[in-house]
């Protein structure tokens, strides 16, 4: 078995998501080395916490109605430009009950208001630089947990122009890259997996980064470049939905007590991002290149005390995509390198590992659209990892292979949209289906159902650690 | 005698030669002056989808086009203001008449880039009753043209596909005002030899001297639904750069030609 896109690795107890979101975007971090955002605390003093916090929510409450009722206040009375948005419910029931979590009977149930708004200068130097400012928030009340109004930024940022071949784009934003579909190979920047599971749409499978962007596009290549702090991926912890941890030695619910380390936000600690990429004739191409840390807390920092981290990461990679035989067919790769453990012979630390990846999609006529891909990992150092490990310890195959199908119908004047996609890994034994059917009722409305049926036959592989969670999920809009 | 129905022949071979050129000719002319007026241009379209129950739904776009080769390549980039659950999105074609078109689409909200398999150019276009095909136009190569009449003041040629098993429709006509080549109306013939879809020019305007359409219709007979598009702030060689149509504009609108709060 191989832990990957998210680990089977234990999987942060605490709710460090939820207290960054309680707290403005910014978690309370301790100046030393690590910060442990933990909510189950090993350190008494920790405590404090979960205090600054809660002193955070009342003032987040406060913001939040200025917010919701002041913007579109402000927008009519001072010419601001439009705001946008939706608001939207979710009810997603388990299809079995699982017991470990926190409630048996459904994975979500949750309301949620989006408010966006972009304004674009048009006077004076700024305009000049074709200066935008993007706004989007979500508010969400979420009745899985305590039923209480959660404010997240997705985007505040600035983007310019300040030389003819050069885009900025600074603060937060949502950053994507990359040639695949659902799988991430070069495309480091922080995804919401929890997210992905229960029904949310998908623009919820993309976390939002605090970044700045700088794009370059000289004739030769175009250049991105960005600098973003550390973002870990939202994984399910227990609470929720229910996971492979190994220190409970199997799938784990509410009953998960482990830790997830995350790298300081220091100077040091930044991660950085690259991508030059051109089109060399109908064939796009790209090269990639990362340094920070891996996304998912996949190394041990203290077995004893259930404690995970992020180990550094470095990756290369690049990608192509083409027009072939009337569809498009992509190919990605990446080299992971683990710096901590370059020997590969550290059993507590990932190995270094590389990633490609094949795929097609081909439009059917008719609305009809179909898609396969197929992706290879392999871990390398293989035999320093195996002879480095303990007589009890949980371990991981050299190699996986996953395939993807996916396919998409649209009905009654594209108002209708079926859509399923299918992972399936014939070396791990296990997969994810995930379906849906929506409706655009008029132009505002939107109602979609569908189904997320992860299955294995194993507890501890990607998928199948997941398939305790099988659900459905109904979901309604309303755009403005 | 021999001799004489001899040159009768070749005459009557010769005329519809002519017959035939004049045509294709039409046709381009046609062709130019519905998507190739200027060397570039910007549009706004508001599309009003009305279907069998009379429910209506509306569609808001900007339209950018650069023309490559005249009656063949152009670049387009379409930004989406309605709906507003996809307001923002934009959208680049590369159309080609010779190979499939290259079409990208950017989601704003995943920060994501598609490359879209574009090998159906008969398929709705946002959900209208316009089809793709419709909206950048048909390749004048893709079918045989012939012209039926000349009476009053309307051409109206037939247009048969060279490759009938690649469409849904036996052959449609149109009708080429004979002032200034606009298509009139358009009317596509199923195999029954039904009129099934009708695409008509309301409304002509001249702006800055190029006679363009600014209202049209698309009926689906079939589906009992239609829609009218309205064009609005046209201006033609607004020297766009073809650097509009790359990556990095699908991600930055280019202002100046969205003109949006």
């Amino acid at each position: 078995m191989h832990k990957s896109l998210f680990s089977a690795y234990p999987l942060r107890k605490n709710a460090v998501a939820s207290l960054r979101d309680a707290s403005l975007g910014f978690c309370p971090r301790s100046p030393a080395a690590f910060c442990a955002c933990a909510q189950k605390s090993l350190d008494p003093a920790r405590s404090d916490i979960k205090t600054f916090c809660s002193g955070i929510y009342l003032t987040r409450f406060i913001v939040i109605l200025f917010i919701a009722f002041g913007m579109p206040f402000f927008a009519y009375s001072f010419e601001l430009p439009d705001i946008h948005g939706f608001v939207e419910t979710l009810y997603a029931p388990r299809i079995s009950k699982d017991s470990l979590t926190k409630h048996d009977d459904r994975v979500a149930l949750e309301e949620r208001v989006q408010l966006k708004s972009r304004y674009t200068f048009s006077e004076g130097f700024l305009a000049s630089l074709n200066s935008v400012i993007n706004f989007k928030n979500d508010f969400v009340v979420d009745n899985y947990f305590d039923n209480t109004l959660h404010y997240k930024l997705r985007e505040l940022n600035y983007s310019f122009s300040p030389t003819g071949f050069m885009d900025v784009k600074i603060g937060r934003q949502v950053l994507t890259w990359g040639v695949a579909d659902y799988l991430f190979i070069n495309d480091l920047f922080p995804k919401d997996y929890v997210s992905f599971y229960i029904g949310r749409d998908d623009e919820y499978l993309k976390a939002p980064s605090d970044a700045a962007r700088i794009s370059l596009f000289p004739s030769l290549v175009n250049i991105d470049f960005v600098v973003f702090g550390f973002e870990p991926n939202v994984l399910p912890k227990g609470d929720r939905l229910s996971m492979f941890d190994s220190f409970q030695g199997g799938i784990a619910g509410r009953n998960s007590e482990r830790y997830l380390i995350e790298p300081a936000q220091t100077a040091e600690n930044l991660q950085y991002a690259l991508r030059l990429y051109r089109n060399f004739g109908n064939i796009e191409g790209a090269f990639y290149a990362y340094r920070g840390f891996d996304p998912m807390p996949r190394s041990y920092l203290d077995e004893m005390n259930r404690k995970l981290f992020y180990e550094r990461l470095d990756v290369h990679g690049l990608s192509l995509r083409s027009p072939f035989l009337g569809g498009i067919a992509s190919f990605e790769g990446g080299y992971y390198y683990s710096s901590q453990d370059s020997a590969g012979n550290n059993r507590l630390i990932e190995n270094s590992s590389y990633k490609v990846l094949a795929g097609y999609e081909k439009d059917l006529g008719n609305d009809l659209k179909v898609s396969g891909q197929y992706m290879y990992e392999e871990k390398l150092n293989y035999s320093d990892y195996i002879t480095a490990l303990m007589p009890w310890d949980y371990f991981w195959d050299a190699r996986r292979h996953v395939l993807t199908q996916g396919l998409t119908k649209l009905y009654k004047n594209q108002t209708v949209r079926v859509s399923v996609f299918n992972f399936y890994s014939p070396s791990d034994k296990d997969g994810y289906l995930r379906a849906s059917i929506s409706y655009d009722v008029t132009d505002s409305f939107k109602v979609a159902c569908g189904a997320n049926l992860p299955w294995g036959e194993d507890n501890k592989s990607e998928f199948g650690q997941m398939q305790k969670n099988k659900n459905v999920f109904l979901r309604a809009r309303y755009s403005f | 005698m021999l001799k004489y129905l001899f040159s009768i022949f070749t005459f009557l071979l010769l005329s519809l030669n002519i017959f035939a050129q004049s045509a294709d000719e039409l046709v381009a002319k046609a062709s130019h002056a519905s998507y190739y007026n200027g060397k570039d241009g910007r549009a706004k379209a508001m599309m009003t989808v009305t279907d069998a129950q009379g429910r209506t739904r509306e569609r808001a776009l900007t339209i950018i086009k650069l023309n490559i080769a005249d009656n063949a390549e152009q670049k387009y980039f379409v930004y989406f203001h309605k709906p507003n659950d996809v307001k923002g999105m934009s959208y680049i074609v590369w159309k080609s008449t010779t190979k499939d078109d290259d079409r990208w689409l950017y989601m704003p909200a995943l920060d994501l880039v598609k490359r879209i398999a574009a090998s159906d150019k008969r398929s709705s276009f946002a959900g209208t009753t316009f089809l793709y095909e419709d909206i950048s136009g048909r390749a004048i190569t893709l079918d045989n043209h012939e012209l039926l009449s000349s009476d009053g003041d309307v051409y109206l040629v037939k247009n048969t596909p060279k490759d009938p098993k690649s469409i849904e429709f036996a052959y449609y006509t149109v009708e080429i005002d004979k002032n200034n080549f606009v298509p009139k109306k358009a009317q596509y013939y199923d195999k029954a030899s039904k009129v099934y879809r009708v695409i008509e020019a309301l409304e002509v305007k001249d702006i800055q001297g190029y006679p363009t359409i600014v209202k049209m219709k698309a009926t689906d007979n079939n589906a009992n639904a239609n829609t009218v598009t309205e064009f609005s702030d046209t201006e033609y060689d607004i020297n766009v750069s073809a650097d509009i149509f790359t990556e990095r504009y699908l991600r930055n609108p280019p202002q100046q030609w969205i003109k949006e709060k």
